[in-house]
């Protein structure tokens, strides 16, 4: 341990599979240099760069917005450009980086992803607007974007679609991520179809596969909270005509002006019980 | 994934699940000596009065009460759609699942031990 | 929805059916027999809730069994099949039941004496 409380040393073990040489996946393990402030991702580059160049991992923006680093890292989904390596490495100076679980593996790092897209595309993930628009801009209040939870924050990085233990059993199962953006569009006022929504999702392979096991809201970057989404869908589901009818009438007042009551606090989303030490949540 | 309380309350919820469904017909296969008359009855009950028995009911027992409040915790999140105090609800519910285990457990392992009280 | 709706009810119901089970039949210390068991079912009112309390606990039981095998992508292919055998498995159980319920007739106890 040198002064400042930093090992010197760290050894990441990494998950290798090249299809078209080996038989199943191994771990491999790299010794790199920990300096001050790197995070798992640099960690990456510079075995990439330096020791290996046949390391093959997903990546993009390195700032938590395009979703594309999700790894499963000490047996938790994370994005590796946020996660600091120090706050991973255990007291030998050891952290396992392997691909996000229960997804086909495409090489190393790389999961195939066709499946999470698949779901997401099977919900309709746009907005369907009423045919007659509003003359000016569709008024909504302050309570009314409260209510959608900060859903539109998903980054669709996958973390809580590999994490749930449903996907693991099967495939068919729509998934978290395509659930919190179904409740998205579903319970925005803009939207003129949430009937047609709630029929799609309200189905074996949908909400009533979820078993509130919560991993999703563990995995989230972005802490969110799709079990909250999949509960209000289901609840929503079971009394679809009235709410049908609620949205009709809603709509039917887009030319109004909105009463704004008092400012309305944009809460942080889910609250993290036991939060890990990956720094900063940026939320 | 496999060290989230969220998979350790789904894995035992399953499993007493079926446990717990298999002793059901168990059960009622028991109890159906009646059908023969209060003898076939009474010497079918013999048969399942053992100590070992007894122990193995203190097991059913823990398995009932962690499927019941686990079940009453899910309903909880269900009906309210909480979901930001979800450890602490899960460690509620083992924990008075476990007191109710051992509260009434105890009489069924003196009973197996033969010390009367 | 119907069938999460019915997991509901029905878990609602055994926690109350459940926590009577214990207290009257199990926690009266003593050994169970016949005569013991006749002494609560002859009571038309306790036969009705035995029989209650099976019909719930098999509704929720195999309920939940379906639910956990149409987990598998397999078995939601065949789900018709699986719920069809899973009726039948808890209508022959229940049928069984109820007929073991009214066998605890003082008239049973007669014929033995």
């Amino acid at each position: 341990m040198t002064t400042n409380g930093h090992r010197k040393n760290a050894t990441v073990w990494i998950q290798r599979f090249n299809p078209d040489f080996d038989r199943r996946p191994y771990l491999q393990p790299y010794s790199i240099t920990a300096r001050q402030g790197m995070t798992l991702l640099d960690a990456l580059h510079e075995i990439k760069t330096h020791q290996d160049g046949s390391v093959t991992f997903r990546r993009s923006c390195r700032h938590a917005i395009c979703g594309s680093c999700g790894m499963n890292v000490n047996g938790r989904n994370v994005l590796v450009c946020e996660s600091p390596l120090k706050d991973h490495l255990d007291g030998k100076g050891r952290v396992t980086i392997r691909p996000l679980p229960f997804l086909p593996i495409i090489k190393d790092l790389v999961v195939d992803r066709a499946k999470f897209w698949e779901h997401y595309r099977q919900i309709k993930p746009w907005l369907l607007p009423p045919d007659d628009l509003p003359e000016r801009e569709f008024r909504v209040s302050p309570e009314e974007v409260k209510a959608l939870c900060n859903a539109e924050k998903c980054i669709m990085c996958g973390l809580c679609y590999s994490a749930c233990q449903v996907v693991a059993l099967n495939k068919g199962y729509i998934g978290p991520h395509a659930l919190l953006k179904a409740f998205l569009r579903t319970l925005d006022p803009r939207d003129s179809a949430p009937g047609e929504r709630l029929d799609i999702v309200a189905d074996l392979t949908g909400v009533w596969r979820c078993h509130t096991i919560f991993n999703c809201i563990d995995a989230c970057p972005k802490s969110l909270d799709p079990t909250y989404a999949i509960e209000t869908l289901r609840n929503l589901a079971a009394r679809r005509l009235a709410f049908e009818e609620e949205r009709r009438e809603r709509q039917a007042r887009f030319g109004e002006p909105v009463e704004v009551g008092p400012p309305v606090r944009m809460e942080p989303t889910a609250r993290v019980e036991s939060p890990v030490q990956t720094g900063q949540r940026i939320t | 994934m496999f060290k989230t309380t969220g998979f350790i309350s789904f894995a035992l919820r399953r499993f007493t699940g079926v446990v717990l469904v298999l002793y059901l017909m168990l059960h009622i296969w028991v109890i159906g000596a009646a059908t023969q008359g209060a003898e076939a009855f009474n010497r079918r009950m013999e048969v399942f009065a053992s100590p070992a028995t007894h122990v193995l009911e203190i097991f059913l027992l823990a398995a009932v009460a962690y499927h019941a409040f686990d079940g009453i915790r899910l309903l909880l999140v269900n009906a309210f759609r909480v979901t930001g105090p979800r450890k602490s609800m899960w460690y509620a519910a083992f924990a008075v699942a476990a007191l109710l285990t051992v509260i009434g457990g105890l009489p069924l392992l003196l009973y197996a031990l033969g010390i009367s009280y | 929805m119907g069938f999460f709706r019915m997991q509901r009810l029905t878990a609602v119901a055994l926690v109350a059916f459940m926590a009577l089970h214990m207290v009257v039949v199990h926690y009266p210390p003593g050994h169970l027999d016949f005569t013991r068991v006749l002494e609560r079912l002859a009571n038309p009112l306790w036969k009705a809730i035995d029989i209650a309390f099976l019909g719930t606990a098999l509704l929720h039981g195999l309920g939940g069994l379906y639910d956990a095998l149409i987990d598998m992508e397999q078995i939601a292919m065949a789900r018709r099949a699986v719920a069809g055998g899973l009726a039948t498995i808890g209508l022959a159980a229940f049928g069984y039941g109820v007929y073991t319920v009214i066998s605890f007739s003082p008239a049973a106890l007669a014929a033995l004496r």
